[in-house]
């Protein structure tokens, strides 16, 4: 009787153990099979959000303390798209920095006044530990940003 | 056995079960709690450079070659990117560079998981999935079992019997004042 359940033991701690944890994959993953251009949601947002997509790129930065949200770079010069996640439900690792990813989310519209700019900013440089000046901000902002869902990125 | 001490025993060998699921997520907990203040799962190194400055705009890979040459990277990354004409971001290893090309300043971080607290908080966090989740919601249940055995060790003693009770009742109320304030 002892020996059995050492035995089923081992066999339920060597499945834990070789079970894929799916390194490579957050989230609910990959599940759409057409990828959007970063340029098309940037110029052409309105007619995506509340829809699920997928875009493709280099993860161009990662949230330092949380993992909760990364940039995607876009395929032109200067652009780039923020997928923000669920505190804890998703944690980017710092290693995917520089790193091809494909990630999948719901895309989101955000108006934001010029005070709701500055507390944004003043958040992301207290994250970054820089200082952050609120006069350089003049004006509101309108940006789109993908609620994350899910991610596949390479070699992390 | 009398539902005592079949009580007892449960109590007892289920909390000897949890001793080690209950630090990890305590511990944790305490980690991902105040995270803002300490990042409990990277420290990072970070280090301020000068380079002689570019020319704001586009870079090709012959000034991102230069820069990186002068930094004195050996393991050059192909990879960059330019949030804006001013700056550029390398990546090399696990480091991220980041170069303002009109005055050449350079802040390089590099990031060292924290291999303790970094395990700690992936199973806490569930990175694990698959059949994580399964240990994860035995031990829920094995702390469900606990509280329910807990409750059914009330003492005979009439004093001690009513300093369970208040103590059992101020864990309950605890998390319903604060929902009743922030909720």
């Amino acid at each position: 009787m002892r020996k059995s359940v050492v035995l089923l033991l081992m066999a339920l701690l060597l499945y834990l153990a070789t079970s894929p944890v799916l390194a490579k994959t957050f989230g609910d993953g990959i599940t759409l099979n057409k990828t959007t251009l970063v340029s098309e949601l940037l110029e052409n947002g309105d007619a995506y959000v509340g829809k699920r997509v997928q875009v493709r790129g280099m993860i161009a930065d990662v949230c330092e303390s949380r993992g909760c949200w990364v940039y995607v770079a876009g395929d032109k010069p200067f652009e780039k798209i923020r997928v923000k996640v669920k505190d804890g439900e998703i944690v980017f690792p710092l290693e995917a920095r520089g790193v091809e990813a494909v990630v999948e989310g719901t895309l989101e519209k955000f108006d934001l006044s010029r005070e709701e700019v500055i507390e944004r900013k003043r958040h992301h440089a207290e994250e970054r530990g820089e200082d952050f000046d609120p006069a350089s901000v003049t004006s509101g902002e309108t940006f789109y940003q993908i609620r994350g869902l899910g991610a596949e990125i390479e070699g992390v | 056995m009398n539902w005592r001490r079949l009580n007892h025993a449960l109590h007892r060998d289920i909390g000897f079960l949890c001793i080690g699921l209950t630090l990890l997520y305590a511990l944790s907990g305490i980690a991902v709690n105040h995270m803002h203040d300490w990042n409990a799962n990277y420290s990072i190194e970070r280090f301020n450079l000068q380079i002689d400055p570019l020319p704001p705009g586009v870079v090709n890979s012959a000034q991102v070659q230069q820069v990186l040459r002068q930094l004195g990277e050996s393991k050059i990354s192909k990879k960059h990117f330019q949030p804006d004409p001013e700056n550029l971001w390398l990546y090399a290893d696990t480091r991220m560079i980041r170069v303002h090309l009109p005055s050449g300043n350079v802040q390089a971080e590099k990031p060292q998981r924290r291999p303790f607290w970094y395990r700690l908080n992936f199973l806490h966090l569930n990175h694990a999935k698959k059949a994580w989740t399964w240990v994860a919601d035995i031990y829920a249940g094995g702390l469900f079992l606990l509280a329910m055995t807990g409750l059914l060790l009330l003492p005979k003693r009439a004093d001690l019997k009513r300093r369970a009770l208040m103590l059992s009742l101020a864990g309950v109320v605890v998390p319903v004042f604060f929902l009743l304030i922030y909720y």
